[in-house]
Formats: C-alpha cells, structure tokens, sequence
C-alpha cells in the first residue's frame, strides 16, 4: 500500500497544485489587463494632449488670418486712435467681425471673437456677450501677450463653460507698420470635440472644472471626487508630463466601474481646476469567478483546448491508481484469502508469512500466532492431565496418554465435539467419499508436528479399526486439521461420549473401556494387541497388573477430577502403544 | 494708459492740497539704455506664445511700473487725503499705486465684473466681501509696506500697493514724466519700479518758489537687485 499512499498523495498534491495555479492563473492576467488598461489610458491621455495642441495651432492660425485681414486691421486701427468707444462705433467693428466669422463657414468657425484695440479696450464682441464693450481687457496675459505681438491659445472659463482661445495682434502692414490691437478667437469645449478627440482611440473623455463636467464624449454622471483628488495630488509644473506620471483611479458612475486617468488644463483656467479624464469601462469579469464566467464554448472547442492531453493525463492517472491498488492491494488479499481457505480446508498448517506483503503478512502472522497459541494451550492441558494422573508405567505398559477434557454436564443432540465449530466452508470428509479411511484414521498432517498436537498415527501403528457399529450409519467427521485430539473413533449418537470425537471411538467397540474387569480385559487385549503390532515387548505385561494400574489411575482420576467414571483408550505415540483415560462426568 | 494717468494725476493733487509754499518738482526718469526682456507668460494653453511675423513685439512696459518718493528727514510721516485705485476690467488702472501711510486707499471698480480683492501680505487689509462694478473699498495703511492687491478668482489680476512714510508721491506717466508738489527743502527721491525699490537716490532741493526741474537717472533693471 506504500506506493498507493503515495499516488494518493501526488494525486492530491497534483489537485492542490492545480486548484492553486487556477485560482493564481487570472492575478496575472488581471494584472496585465490592468497594465494594459493604463497604457491604453496613457496613449489615450497622450494623444489628447497631441491633439489638443494640434487643435491649438490650427486656432493660432485661424486667429492669424482673422486678425490679418483689412478690414479688422482697419476697424482697429481707427477705435485706437478714438479717445473712447462709444455704442455706434462697436457695432460698426462688431458687423465687421461677424462678417469675418461668417466667411470662416467651413473651416472651424468660432464661438465668439474680441476685437481689443491697442489700449486694451474691448472695442465689440461678437456671438458672446456681444452688447458689452469698452471695458479693459488687458491684464489677461492671453490678451497682454497679443498686444505685445505675440499668437498664442489658452483656455478660459466664461458661466460654467470651458474655451479654448487663440489671440493674435492686429498689425498695420502699411508703412510705417504699427499695432492696430489684438483679436481673440474662442472655442467652446464642447460633447462634439471631445468625441471627436477620442474617435480613434476607444476610450472616453471628459473635461471638468473642478467637480463639474464641462463636456464629455459620454453623458455619464460620474463621480468626480476621485479624480480633484488627483488633481490636487498631481505635482510638478510640467502639465505635459501629466499623462505619463499618473496614476489610473477608479471612479463609477451609477453600477458602473471605470478606469480613469486625468490630466491638468493649461492655461488661466489651470487656477479653477480645470481637467480632462481619459476613461475605460472596467470588464466585469475579473478574478477566477470573473474568468469563469466569461468562458464560452469556443473556449473548449476541440482546436483550441488540449482535450488528449487532458483525457490522457486523466487516464493516466487512474490507470496507475488502479494498478497500484492491484498490486498493493487486490492481490495479496486475493493470495491471503486463497491461503486462508487452503488452512481452513487443512491443506496447510499456517499462513506463510514471508509471503505477504505488508499488512496483510502482519495478518498472517496475527492467525500463526493464533494457532500457536492454541497449540501451546492444548499442550500445556495434556499436561497439567499427566500431572494429575501420573507417568505412564515404563516397560511394560508403555506410555499412557490421558486427556483430561472438562465435560459438559448435559450434551443436548448428543456427541459433539469439544472445540469450536470450523468455518462454515470447512467440511470434513465422510467415510463414505473416502472408503479407504477408517474412521480412526488422523487428518493428513504436515511432517512437523506442532506442540500440542496430536503425532500423527500411521496405519501400520493403528491397531485394527474396529468395524463400524452397523446402526451408526452415519460417517465420521475426521477431526480438524488444528484439533489437538486423540484419534476420534466412529460411535453412534447416543453412546458416544463428549470426547468420543476426539478419540475417534466408542466404547461398546472394545477399544475404550470404563470401569469394570471386563472391560479392563477389553482394553488390556487391545493394549497387549497394540504393543505387538508396534513390535514391542509384552513380556511381564498381566491383566492383573494392567488393571491394578486402570483401577488405581481410574481413582485419582475421579478424586481429582470429580468424575463418575473413567474411560481408557488405546492409541499409538510415537511409535508405541499408549493408554488414554478421560474422565466421563455423566453416564 | 492715459485714463488711469488721469484719474491718478487728480488724485495725488488732492493729496498736496493745502500745503502751503509748495512747489512743483517736475522730473523725468532717464532708462538704462539696456531694458528688461518680456517675462515668461504667466500661464499658456497648449502652445508657447510665438511672435507676429509682421512687426518686432512691443517693448516691455516699464514706466507703469514705477512711482517716486521725495524723501525728507523733518517731513511728516503721514499725511490725510485719499488715493483712488482704479480696478478697470481685468487689470488695475496702474499696476504700481504709491499712497502716504495714513492715506486712504480707494478701491474704485469701474469695470463690469465684481471682484473679491485681498493683499497678499495682509488678508485683512482689503475689507472682506466683493467689490461691485461701480462700487468702492476703501482702507488705510498704517506702515510702509508693499502690498500685492489680487483676487482669488482672477490671479492674473494684480496691483502692487507701496505706502510710504511721506507725503510726496507721484506716479510716472507712459513718457516717464512726474510731478510732485513739496515744500522748500531737500529731499532724497527714491523710486519703486515693479515690486522692488530700486538702489540709489537722487537729491532734490525744492526752493521758495518756482519750478524744481531734475531728470534723475534709473539704474539697471536686469536684473533687478535686492535691497
């Protein structure tokens, strides 16, 4: 069972191990995922800011060609040189410059303009709170700069609503050159920009000032806390580094979860806050449970999952943990319980112990050991029986061989023997299958007898069988290959006596006798009979000798025992004719 | 620029009213040959500003940055009259305001946007609340001090507020040109360009009667030297 243990063990280590990698399996893939989602938030992130500074030139050369043409230059010119800005001269500058904005249909038309003259004086203002003029203007550093003569973008907050706005100077090219004033172009941010921005890119934007969505590719209502958090947590002055040095962060928007990154607005509304989110649905299925769950049918199809690999790994498998348990397991019980029957039938003496492996010879050694000791108990009963009767007589009588059984006092159904029952499937012999065996006839034994056991009786030892009581009829159980008994004589059921099984006879035929002189003459016949069919000396041997003796050991034996009566067989042991006395409690 | 000029002209006349003897010192400043380069933007969009290819970028602005001071060891420290500051849209009126300790400081917004004005250096100089188109603030300074005038909501929107302990102050126009009324004596002028006193003055001495005429020479503007 070692090797069993064993596979078991690297059956379970190999299940662990694979519930192990099944559950780790998805971490880095989910990492992975979650790096991917970041580069692709980064190159989003990044292509925005491109694209916004892409956007931002095209506007510096739109405000460019707004502020180069005659009339604006013109209209400009003549409000500088008025000492103030009365109502009909802003709406003769402002007609001009819607006129311009019209003639820019087809490119990206501006949502306002300003024409600024060089004071800083908001001379009109067109499509945008365009009733307002004569203020100052200058002292924004968009509009200072184009005064200077300087193009440039920036981004404004006007009511809620984000601007990007490109200033150029209006310049007098006729001699001498001089500034005329300045002009700005503004850009709503708008649903349609940002869409437009992010078309390509698979993701969605948004832009905010502060906690407020301005615009975005998505109507979502998200939650904007998250990301002022990593706008205020964004350092450094580098606002095009933004993209590459920061963190994704979660944020949702109702159910839904999404991955975002955010980038600072240049620019004066760099003051209020002002960002834009690049942001990426999370997939829902993440984690081992999430994987499972997206798992399809294609996933298993026959081309794309390694079915032999597995089928054959699984066969594998139990073809092992099959042989294994074959040969660790099935099969020395198979040689046990085959070695088992052959002891029950008598065919063996014990179990060979060097032949099983493991626990099963630790079995084996368990029912040898059994059978040892039952063996020494029977030797040390007969015995304890020599000690209460005596040595047999030397010489002339030979050895006398007493078993001394307790009896029962009440033999229901009459014989029986006096050991335990043999296993069901043990059957003894009957005389009939086997006519050539005398009912006195010992089981085969093994050349090695064990303590306690009977020797074994060869024919030519036993004195002649007597012949079956003819109204007996029934055959003689030869006794059990392990009983430690006296050769059983054949009796009928009610003569025999309870050790008539084991000594193999009954005492009417004459080879036991109870007390009484004639049937001591019966068993001093038999005796003289035996001793000469073992070829020995019966010289001195008298009846009245012989049944001094039967008389004497017959009155111990009572005393000490308590018996009524006492029966002697005769029997051979080791080669001599022996005497047997057994007490008999009960008639 | 010549509005605010005005206003501030008024304004500083008001201040020297009443003060008998009082002769003008009229002075122009006399720049370095070599002048300040254009800072960088103070903030930009997606794109660093680039020049017009038509015309050379103007010229930094210097004198609107710039106010005087005569200085007098027996002058008084402190004199009353009022300074009005003009908040004109998206900028001061003069982003430089000169004002005697004592003075009070007008505020005036004439530009259609409220602002909510506080000075850097003191947020409870400038009374709380907003200032309404056409609406004043007013306050006075108690120490000679510079003050940076801005609001939280527009930080492009800056004044620089220097009180001095003298009563004779003025503000340089777009020429470099100043007119101060003071008493006979002498005095030591001193002047104030951007956020810093710049090093060196020049002495004025202002007779019984008649115009006192000086030309006092800046020193370098690059770079500007701590003092």
């Amino acid at each position: 069972m070692f090797f069993s243990k064993i596979w078991f063990f690297l059956i379970a280590l190999a299940a662990a191990l694979a519930l192990t990698v099944a559950l780790v399996m998805p971490r880095p893939a989910e990492r992975a995922h979650i790096d991917n989602e970041k580069q692709r938030l980064v190159v989003a992130c990044t292509v925005v800011d491109i694209l916004l500074g892409d956007d931002a030139r095209n506007r510096v050369e739109l405000a460019s060609a707004f502020a180069s043409k005659p009339e604006i230059v013109s209209a400009l010119s003549t409000a500088s040189a008025a000492a103030s800005i009365d109502e009909s001269r802003m709406k003769q500058v402002r007609a001009v410059g819607e006129a311009v904005m019209e003639e820019m249909k087809g490119k990206r038309k501006p949502d306002f303009a300003m024409l600024i003259d060089t004071h800083g004086r908001v001379v009109a203002r067109v499509a945008l709170d365009q009733n307002d003029f004569g203020d100052i203007a200058a002292g924004r550093p968009l509009i200072d700069d184009a005064l200077a003569g300087y193009l440039r973008d920036d981004l404004w907050a006007h009511n809620g609503t984000l601007y990007l706005v490109t200033a150029a100077p209006v310049v007098k090219r006729d001699a001498p050159v001089s500034y005329a004033g300045a002009i700005v172009l503004g850009h709503q941010v708008t649903n349609t920009l940002a869409q437009r921005l992010v078309k390509s890119l698979d993701v969605d934007l948004g832009f905010y000032l502060g906690k407020d969505e301005v615009a975005g590719s998505k109507t979502l209502a998200v939650e904007a806390t998250p990301m002022v958090e990593a706008v205020k947590a964004i350092s450094g002055g580098d606002l095009s580094q933004d993209c590459l040095a920061n963190k994704t962060i979660p944020i949702t928007s109702g159910k839904e979860s999404y991955t975002a990154l955010v980038a600072r607005l240049p620019g004066e509304v760099s003051n209020r806050s002002a960002y834009y989110t690049v942001f990426i649905k999370r997939p829902d299925a993440l984690g081992f449970a999430g994987t499972l769950k997206v798992v399809n049918q294609s996933d298993l199809a026959p081309g794309k999952f390694p079915w032999p690999l597995v089928a054959g790994g699984f066969l594998l498998m139990l073809g092992i943990g099959i042989a294994l348990m074959f040969i660790e397991s099935d099969r020395p019980l198979r040689k046990l319980t085959a070695e088992a029957v052959k002891l029950a039938k008598g065919e063996t003496e014990r179990l060979s112990e060097d032949a099983h492996p493991g626990k099963f010879g630790s079995i084996a050694r368990s029912v040898n050991i059994a059978i040892d000791k039952l063996g020494r108990e029977a030797k040390s009963a007969k015995k304890d029986m020599d000690q209460l009767l005596g040595p047999a007589p030397e010489g002339s009588l030979g050895t006398i061989d007493l078993l001394a059984t307790a009896l029962p006092a009440v033999r229901p159904g009459g014989s029986a023997p006096s050991m335990s029952q043999p296993p069901s499937e043990f059957k003894f012999l009957s005389s009939s299958t086997q006519p050539g065996v005398t009912p006195a006839t010992p089981p085969p034994r093994t050349p090695q007898a064990r303590p306690g056991t009977p020797p074994p009786m060869t024919p030519t030892a036993r004195p002649p069988a007597p012949p079956p009581t003819p109204a007996l009829g029934t055959p003689t159980p030869p006794p059990p290959a392990f009983a430690a008994t006296p050769t059983p004589t054949p009796a009928s059921a009610s003569d025999l006596g309870l050790d008539d099984d084991i000594l193999g006879g009954s005492v009417p035929d004459g080879s036991a006798a109870v007390a009484g002189d004639d049937s001591f003459k019966q068993v001093f016949d038999q005796f003289v009979a035996m001793k000469k069919s073992c070829g020995e000396p019966t010289t001195g041997l008298t009846l009245a000798k012989f049944s001094e003796k039967l008389v004497k050991n017959r009155e111990d034996l009572m005393t000490k025992t308590g018996c009524k009566d006492v029966r002697f067989t005769v029997y051979v042991k080791d080669g001599k004719a022996a005497l047997k006395a057994t007490p008999v409690k009960e008639d | 620029m010549f509005l605010p000029l005005r206003v501030c002209v008024v304004v500083f006349g008001s201040l020297v009213a009443g003060q008998a003897a009082a002769s003008p010192v009229i002075g122009k400043l006399d720049l370095p040959k070599e002048l300040p380069q254009r800072e960088p933007a103070a903030t930009h969009g997606f794109l660093e500003r680039v020049e017009n290819p038509l015309a050379l970028p103007r010229p930094v602005p210097v004198f609107p940055h710039m106010v005087v001071v005569l200085e007098s060891e027996g002058a008084k420290a402190t004199a009353p009259g009022q300074v009005i500051w003009e908040l004109v849209g998206e900028s001061f009126a003069r982003p430089v305001m000169i004002a005697p300790i004592g003075a009070e400081v007008v505020i005036k917004n004439v530009s259609k946007t409220s602002r909510t004005l506080f000075a850097v250096e003191d947020p409870k100089l400038v009374p709380s609340g907003p200032i309404n188109p056409t609406g004043p603030k007013s306050f006075r300074v108690a120490d000679a001090k510079v003050y940076t005038i801005t609001d939280k909501d527009a930080k492009h929107l800056k004044g620089t507020l220097v009180t001095v302990a003298s009563p004779y102050v003025a503000i340089v126009d777009d020429n470099g040109k100043f007119e101060i009324d003071a008493p006979e004596g002498t005095y030591k002028l001193r002047i104030f360009y951007r956020s810093e006193w710049l090093e060196g003055t020049t002495d004025v001495v202002v007779g019984a009667k008649g115009k006192t005429e000086v030309s006092p020479k800046v020193p370098s503007l690059l770079p500007l030297k701590k003092k």
